[in-house]
């Protein structure tokens, strides 16, 4: 009994202090809140007002912030392709730096989570390859490890290059506070949320944007290229064109449209083509399987879109690429164009250029660019097209590449893609010049965007792309807080039947759990995600655990025939322990969570993790407290209802 | 006073050879299954690409294949998720470009776009030996946590437990070839922490009972201490249950996987502190036991 008269002296002036402790720790979770409340009943025009006062951003950075997974948006992870970047900087290339590099790739592409430079290294030094030959290096006795470092230094600078161009083109592009961040050394993630059209947003972010103004091979070249593809082709699968790929297979079955090329409007092949279809000529297959996939389209050599994987195909065949001269590259137009047959069917065409590898001139020298629809009185009346402007250093350059080729065919190339091979009529003094081939003008306007921005330095490529519609993310939302609160109310009748009065104390110290949660999500400017929500709704049973810990640890000493309020007394402090071991293993698997977790897994591991932070402060702390004043107050209770 | 036991005092632990053939033939069949059929791990760790399109026409999952017959990127898994919505799946060892397969292939429809999952394989594989990691590393924390606060016995039970636990929860998602997605395996690390919680609160009071009962059997003191904790350990899980539940049943496509993990996962957490959590101790001590005696 004197023991009891100290618990109940001492609890008593704790709890002036207990109250206090939760009237400030409820003052702050309120006041976290209401940015949140207030910014959820604005209605859309009330937005609009608080933007043009320039309050709303101070209120959005000030609330729950939702995941892409329920608001919209994209997320993306890009990573420099190694390979490629390493290829571009390459500068002396032999036949036996392609078959080091082949090697290389083949062991890549076995093992694609090894390192590629590691490899590059380890396959140079097996081979005694000097790789100071092929790569920029101080020079020739630089050590093969020494050039793979710079290799990697610069593969690192790239990448923060990249970066800034990236976060240059989407601030042009327009998008409310994206997310762009370097993670490790090769990768970027770009969060977008809320967009309109992500397939538009992915290509400005990822375009490279290289512009190249290239000179065209004369023709006489061009056939003789064509006739050692086609002797090259014939080697690898002698007699049967049908073997040659499976892509011609499948496209021919795909396509039922068997046109003959006689049919074609002006479009004769050399003789042999009488009476062969568009796809392939079966005769000319034999003896010329390469140029059977090909058409003569008066200036130009035309693919049929059908073909268009099988000569792709062809053209990166090792067997083929070996052939090859060094200095030349081959280019597939960016956009089809139409051919009408004599029997007025459309057929649908790319373009194949034979260009020089070195490029006359890059998008570097661009100054200015500009998106518009060519002017009435042009020739290209209507049609989207980009004006470009050049630096001095360009418009010297452009002045001398013009005024040297006169009367030659110039490709304008964009991310490898031909937009425009013109005559060159007459030297180009001052700098400008016109880019045409887009199919509409917000393609052109995007162009405008990522040649202001720059191009990147190096190709990069999407690994991770998750995409979520606006209305899918409103309908997580609304199916994620009717599962809480149907959870909820489940829960808060099934314990409040069980444990009657004190069950009302758990459900308040529940409700009370989730609510310091959320507040701070606010304060800390976490994100909420769709597992988040699933994460706060697995808090509510945790919640409910510690409450129900105690509350059988109570029953069990009044049972025993003790008072009611050293049952009270007992029941907490002996709980306090087990609730402390079962929840601290579950705090380890929160942080294990976050830290090795991506994305939305993140988000719930945050949720746990503070869910059972306050778990202690609501389920144990104000829980004891409610309990202890009831117990211990004036009039002391001598009766529980539990 | 409610009370779902009065005065409980099973025999729980004499059950422990029953318990033990159950969860022997649940698991074996597990490993059947796992040989027989594997685990279908989504995109989320073999890369590929995962649609969710909503048609402003109707169209059937038919019509949708047969589309898909004529191109290169073979024939998808294609799920209904709703009227004229469904979910298609491309599994690819090689990136696959959707863009081109919406081109190509649903060019002229009209349609929205719900969802776009695309992994590269490179940084799903990633993925796989991260959350493995995660997973190892999360055991062997928890395994020095009760080595630190109890006894090494009690963790090499409670590491039993939820290897057990883990591999059930394979089992069943093997079984019944559900997807394991990112969630999902964020729902097997939550079952982790939660089977140990219930395996602590059993510890806890075989601990406290140890030191109140001195020279009474082991055995007795654990099946006392189970049934002290018993109404606490169903009433528990009777609310997690009745949560994840409902997580499964309303809270739609994304959250499915996560739910039925954490489903299956408290049931049997449940059931492994009772029944192989504690029961594992009495072994321990037997093995002990008859060492000590052999040495006598």
């Amino acid at each position: 009994m004197k023991q009891n008269m100290e618990v109940r002296s001492g609890m008593s002036k704790n709890l002036i202090w207990r109250y206090l402790i939760i009237a400030v720790v409820l003052g702050w979770a309120i006041y976290s809140l209401i940015p949140t409340l207030q910014y959820e009943r604005l209605s859309d025009k009330e937005k609009t007002a608080l933007e043009e006062e320039g309050k709303l951003v101070d209120l959005e950075s000030r609330i729950i912030k939702r995941g892409l997974d329920l608001q919209g948006g994209m997320h993306l992870i890009l990573e420099v392709n190694v390979p490629q970047f390493v290829r571009k900087i390459a500068d002396h290339q032999s036949r036996a730096y392609y078959d080091y590099m082949e090697k290389v790739d083949a062991l890549y592409a076995r093992d694609p989570e090894e390192d590629y430079l590691d490899m590059m290294l380890e396959t140079a030094n097996a081979d005694s390859l000097r790789l100071s030959r092929y790569f920029p290096s101080e020079d020739r006795k630089t050590d093969n490890r020494s050039v793979v470092e710079n290799l990697r230094k610069e593969c690192e600078q790239a990448v923060v290059r990249a970066e800034e161009i990236i976060r240059n083109r989407i601030d042009q592009f327009g998008v409310a506070e994206p997310v762009i961040q370097l993670v490790g050394n090769k990768r970027i993630i770009v969060e977008l949320a809320g967009i309109d059209d992500p397939q538009r947003a992915k290509d400005i972010i990822h375009n490279t944007a290289l512009l190249e103004f290239v000179l065209l091979k004369d023709a006489d070249y061009t056939q003789d290229i064509i006739n050692r593809i086609d002797a090259a082709v014939k080697r690898i699968t002698p007699g049967d064109i049908s073997a040659l790929d499976t892509a011609v297979v499948s496209n021919k079955k795909s396509s039922d449209k068997e046109i003959s090329v006689s049919e074609l409007l002006g479009l004769e092949e050399d003789g042999t083509a009488s009476d062969s279809s568009v796809l392939v000529d079966e005769n000319l297959a034999l003896d010329k399987p390469f140029s059977a996939l090909l058409r003569n389209l008066g200036w130009d050599i035309g693919v049929p879109a059908e073909n268009y994987y099988a000569v792709n195909k062809i053209l990166n065949d090792p067997e083929v690429v070996r052939i090859l001269p060094n200095d030349l590259r081959i280019l597939f137009s960016g956009k089809t164009q139409s051919m009408q047959t004599t029997e007025g069917k459309s057929v649908a065409f790319y373009t194949l250029y034979f260009v020089n590898r070195e490029a006359g001139l890059t998008g570097e020298v661009v100054k200015e660019a500009k998106a518009e629809l060519g002017s009435v009185s042009s020739e290209k009346m209507g049609q989207p097209i980009v004006n470009v402007r050049m630096d001095a250093e360009g418009t010297k350059t452009w002045a001398r590449l013009t005024g040297a080729n006169v009367d030659k065919r110039l490709a304008i190339v964009l991310d490898n893609k031909v937009q425009m091979a013109p005559r060159i009529e007459n030297k180009i003094p001052n700098g400008r010049t016109l880019i045409e081939g887009f199919a509409n003008l917000q393609e052109a306007q995007d162009i405008e965007i990522v040649l202001k921005a720059g191009a990147l330095p190096a190709p990069i490529d999407i690994i991770e792309e998750r995409t979520v519609g606006a209305s899918l993310g409103a309908d997580s939302v609304q199916r994620g807080v009717k599962s809480a609160l149907i959870g909820l109310s489940l829960v808060a009748l099934f314990i409040i039947i069980y444990y009657q009065g004190a069950g009302i104390i758990a459900i308040v110290t529940l409700i009370l759990n989730i609510f310091f949660v959320l507040s701070i999500l606010a304060s800390l400017r976490a994100t909420l995600t769709l597992p988040g929500i699933a994460g706060l709704v697995l808090t509510m049973g945790m919640a409910v655990d510690a409450n129900v810990l105690i509350f059988e640890r109570i029953r069990e000493e009044y049972l025993k025939g003790k008072t009611v309020r050293s049952s009270v007394e007992n029941g907490y402090s002996r709980a306090l322990i087990t609730i402390m071991d079962a929840n601290l293993t579950t705090l380890i698997t929160a942080l294990v969570l976050w830290q090795y977790g991506s994305g939305p897994i993140r988000g719930f591991a945050v949720v746990l993790f503070w869910g059972i932070i306050f778990n202690f402060v609501s389920g144990y702390f104000i829980s004891r407290t409610i309990f202890v004043s009831f117990t211990h107050g004036k009039k002391p209770l001598n009766k529980l209802s539990i | 006073m409610l009370q779902i036991f009065k005065k409980a005092n099973y025999n729980i632990v004499d059950k422990r050879r029953l318990a033990f053939i159950v969860s022997v033939v649940v698991i074996l069949a597990g490993v059947v299954s796992l040989f027989l059929q594997g685990l279908n791990f989504g995109i989320d760790f073999e890369g590929g690409a995962k649609m969710q399109i909503k048609f402003n026409t109707p169209v059937t999952a038919e019509e949708l294949r047969a589309k898909f017959t004529v191109t290169d990127f073979g024939i998808p898994e294609i799920k209904s998720s709703g009227v004229n919505e469904y979910m298609i799946t491309i599994n690819a060892s090689e990136s696959v470009d959707t863009d081109e397969v919406l081109k190509s292939v649903l060019g002229t429809m009209d349609y929205t776009l719900l969802q776009v999952d695309k992994i590269g394989p490179k940084i799903g594989h990633e993925m796989r030996s991260n959350s493995f990691k995660a997973i190892l590393i999360a055991l062997i924390l928890v395994l020095i946590y009760i080595t630190v606060r109890f006894e090494f016995k009690f963790a090499v039970g409670a590491v039993i437990a939820l290897a057990h636990d883990v591999l059930v929860t394979f089992a069943f998602f093997s079984f019944f070839q559900w997807e394991i997605s990112m969630p999902v395996l964020a729902a097997f690390l939550t079952i982790v922490g939660y089977s140990l919680n219930d395996t602590i609160v059993v510890y806890d009071r075989i601990r406290e009972n140890i030191k109140v009962h001195k020279g009474k059997p082991l055995k007795d003191v654990i099946n006392l201490s189970i049934n002290q904790s018993l109404s606490r350990t169903v009433i528990t899980s009777l609310t997690t249950f009745m949560v994840v539940l409902i997580l499964a049943i309303f809270g739609g496509q994304v959250l499915f996987g996560f739910s039925i993990a954490m489903v299956v996962g408290v049931i049997v957490g449940t059931y492994s502190s009772m029944f192989v959590a504690a029961p594992i101790l009495i072994a321990w001590e037997h093995k002990f036991k008859e060492k000590e005696e052999k040495k006598a």
